[in-house]
């Protein structure tokens, strides 16, 4: 193993387990916080965590790591352009309702930079249980030939796909960002187990139509 | 030069694909060229020396001869050719039905790779690939599903593409998982454990593939949001390959199909989805909400079919499968019309300056009301029609062993037939008669003679395989009888 190699696989090893929350807590930001710019820099940062995990599977490959990194945050780019294009749709809409609602006398709400999540309190209570189910999964079940960390983090994945496809079915990007948290937790357990090329080249594949499926579908309820 | 068939039925569906996207403006030359090369493709694998007659005299294709990609095979064995043909064939008869439907539309280049993956998948033996190029056939399906046909109708709201895309990436965990688990059942051949997890997440997997209660929500959903002929597409190609991949995997494991309970499970889950989706339709007014149950009872007949553990049950799921294409069609041509007449929303239309819900929308585009009537008819599995052949020997069949489950699936397929007739009264509803014939006048609301002889010829196919069904249920036996694993 070269030496960049050998540090890579240090470093990944020791942050493995703070990655696998890391991934949680920004999961927990895409849930809880509603402004598409903040959503994007934290997706940013959740693929760099996976990417750090990916590190420790491809030890002696780190380009595939980054590789993977890489997909993430272009699907992030494209996430990011549909979510303006969306946001400026929306507003023009609101603008024309606000000019009708000034000339009807009616008050309306002015646009606020930061915006929590609707329904903050069930969101929150969601998480937590979905944590601790995630934990005690992960104690309780550990997945084959993977290390338990790993494991945490694809069972850290798939609780919040199941809490982004369940429960947001009207915000079509975070429907997307759930269903390639389970593609990213199916790539992370799978990998460990056959990391050939053909295996990876093809989920790289599967990720980057996901993403641009899903940025697609979240500018077609607002084309004009 | 001799090309192996794998080759020429992936490469050539993609190359033209890529040919397509630049003729987007030429709708009537991008269907010709799409529906050329699907045909050529199922004419192929139909008959492999069709290439001796025409001026390729420096190209050979071994239809049989493997091909080997990074370690992996893709082979095509005698019992993938009906996969084979039935892909392409279909594909082929919706790129004529999408020709006057979706102008300028991505369907035609996208509905190739999706045909091309789909082909893939059936040619390669690892679970693991023919999941992820089915997941990649499902996702391409999005774009075309949603995509706003003239700027004006379709579009929807996303969600059904949303939701598809999100059910078959659920399906995908478990069929990966199964290769992982049979590699290591060949290791440790002593640990049964293996095979019932495998069993378990595969039953789990091809239930969300292809709709099976309880996960059934996206059927309805992608048949309300989608575009009617992408709809179809999804519900006959992609869903055919899955089935299609189920038959494989019970050849190939032939465990599976030997395991106590899978008579009973596949007879549950059938006749469940064939109560479900029957009593759902029933009450249902939404055109495109009752394709989406109808398929789901659909799938329940054939879930039953396969239930029945006998060659025979075999022969109907494969005739069924082979109906289905022809009554959708049928119904994609009216709903595709409705909704035109509603701007995309098939539970109301534009009546002149107001919008009214469907009621009377038969008088104003009769052809596309009797279109979707004659194919729920025909999807219902009630006379005149393929489905009803197909479905008389289902009932006969499970009668053998359970009346009254025969009669509960008959009461399924009667609920589908209840939509139907619901639907259709709504649609020519005479109290808007009146007011709408004026409507008629006014606009000038004539129906494209392409579509109306699309639909005569649909009709008359369903109408003549209904009353002479006996060549398509050889066809489907001879089919059934390649397959060993009962």
């Amino acid at each position: 193993m070269n030496p960049f190699n050998a540090w890579l696989d240090q470093v990944s090893t020791a942050i493995s387990a703070p990655a696998a929350w890391a991934i949680f807590m920004t999961g927990a930001g895409i849930y809880l916080i509603n402004v598409w710019r903040i959503r994007f820099l934290i997706l940013i940062a959740q693929y760099f965590f996976v990417g750090i995990l990916f590190a420790r599977i491809f030890e002696t490959r780190p380009e595939m790591a980054l590789l993977k990194i890489l997909v993430g945050w272009l699907i992030c780019g494209a996430f990011l352009i549909s979510a303006r294009v969306r946001a400026n749709a929306i507003a023009r809409e609101q603008a024309r309702q606000q000019s009708e609602a000034t000339d009807s006398g009616a008050r309306v709400d002015s646009q606020r930079p930061f915006r929590w999540a609707s329904n903050l309190p069930f969101r929150i209570l969601s998480l937590i249980v979905m944590t601790i189910v995630a934990y005690l999964a992960a104690e309780k079940y550990p997945l084959p030939f993977i290390s338990a960390d790993l494991a945490l983090a694809c069972f850290i994945l798939i609780i919040l796909a199941v809490l982004f496809i369940g429960t947001e079915e009207n915000d079509m990007m975070i429907v997307g960002v759930g269903v390639l948290n389970l593609l990213a937790a199916l790539d992370i357990f799978y990998s460990a187990q056959d990391p050939g090329l053909l295996v990876t080249g093809l989920l790289v594949m599967v990720n980057l139509l996901v993403g641009l499926a899903f940025s697609y579908l979240a500018v077609v309820e607002v084309a004009e | 030069m001799t090309l192996p068939g794998p080759v020429v039925l992936i490469g050539l569906p993609l190359a033209v694909s890529l040919v397509l996207q630049v003729l987007r403006r030429w709708t009537a030359l991008m269907a010709f060229l799409a529906t050329a090369t699907a045909l050529f493709g199922g004419l192929l694998v139909l008959s492999s020396p069709l290439l001796d007659w025409l001026p390729l005299s420096t190209v050979d294709v071994a239809i049989e001869q493997p091909f080997y990609i990074l370690g992996r095979v893709l082979t095509i064995e005698p019992v993938d050719r009906l996969p084979l043909i039935f892909i392409f064939f279909t594909a082929a008869g919706l790129f004529v039905i999408a020709w006057r439907l979706l102008p300028h539309s991505n369907f035609f280049p996208t509905g190739l790779m999706m045909v091309a993956m789909l082909a893939g998948a059936m040619m390669l033996r690892q679970v693991v690939f023919t999941a992820l190029l089915i997941e990649i056939a499902a996702v391409l399906a999005v774009f075309p599903l949603h995509e706003p046909v003239g700027g004006h109708y379709g579009g929807g709201s996303g969600k059904g593409g949303a939701r598809y895309i999100a059910y078959i990436t659920l399906a995908l965990p478990g069929l990966m998982i199964t290769q992982l688990l049979l590699e290591l059942f060949t290791v440790f051949p002593n640990d049964t454990a293996l095979l019932q997890s495998a069993t378990i997440l595969l039953g789990l997997s091809f239930a969300i593939l292809l709709g099976a209660v309880p996960f059934q929500a996206w059927l309805s959903t992608v048949a309300t949001d989608g575009s009617p002929p992408v709809v179809t597409f999804l519900f006959t190609v992609n869903m055919g390959a899955a089935w299609f991949m189920l038959l494989a995997y019970l050849e190939s494991y032939a465990w599976l199909g030997r395991q106590a309970m899978f008579s009973p499970l596949f007879t549950t889950v059938g006749l469940l989805m064939m109560i479900i989706g029957g009593s759902l339709a029933a009450a249902q007014r939404r055109p495109g909400r009752l394709i989406g149950y109808a398929t789901l009872v659909d799938n329940g007949a054939m879930f039953m079919a396969l239930g029945t553990r006998q060659v025979a049950g075999v022969a109907l799921t494969l005739m069924i499968l082979m109906a289905r294409p022809l009554a959708l069609g049928l119904m994609t041509m009216g709903l595709d019309g409705l909704k035109r007449l509603g701007n995309s929303d098939d539970s109301t239309a534009n009546n002149g300056a107001s919008t009214a819900s469907l009621e009377g929308a038969g008088w104003r585009a009769p052809w596309r009301a009797v279109a979707f009537v004659v194919g729920g008819i025909a999807m219902a599995g009630f006379p005149l029609s393929l489905n009803f052949a197909a479905r008389w020997g289902l009932y006969r069949v499970i009668a053998e062993t359970s009346l009254f489950q025969a009669v509960l699936a008959l009461l399924g397929c009667a609920g589908v037939m209840m939509g139907v007739i619901g639907v259709a009264r709504m649609l020519f509803a005479p109290r808007l008669k009146a007011a709408t014939q004026q409507n008629d006048g006014r606009e000038g609301n004539r129906e494209d003679l392409v579509v109306l002889i699309l639909i005569m010829v649909l009709i008359g196919a369903t109408l003549a395989l209904g009353i002479f069904p006996g060549a398509v249920g050889e066809i489907a036996l001879q089919m059934a009888e390649g397959f060993t694993f009962f």
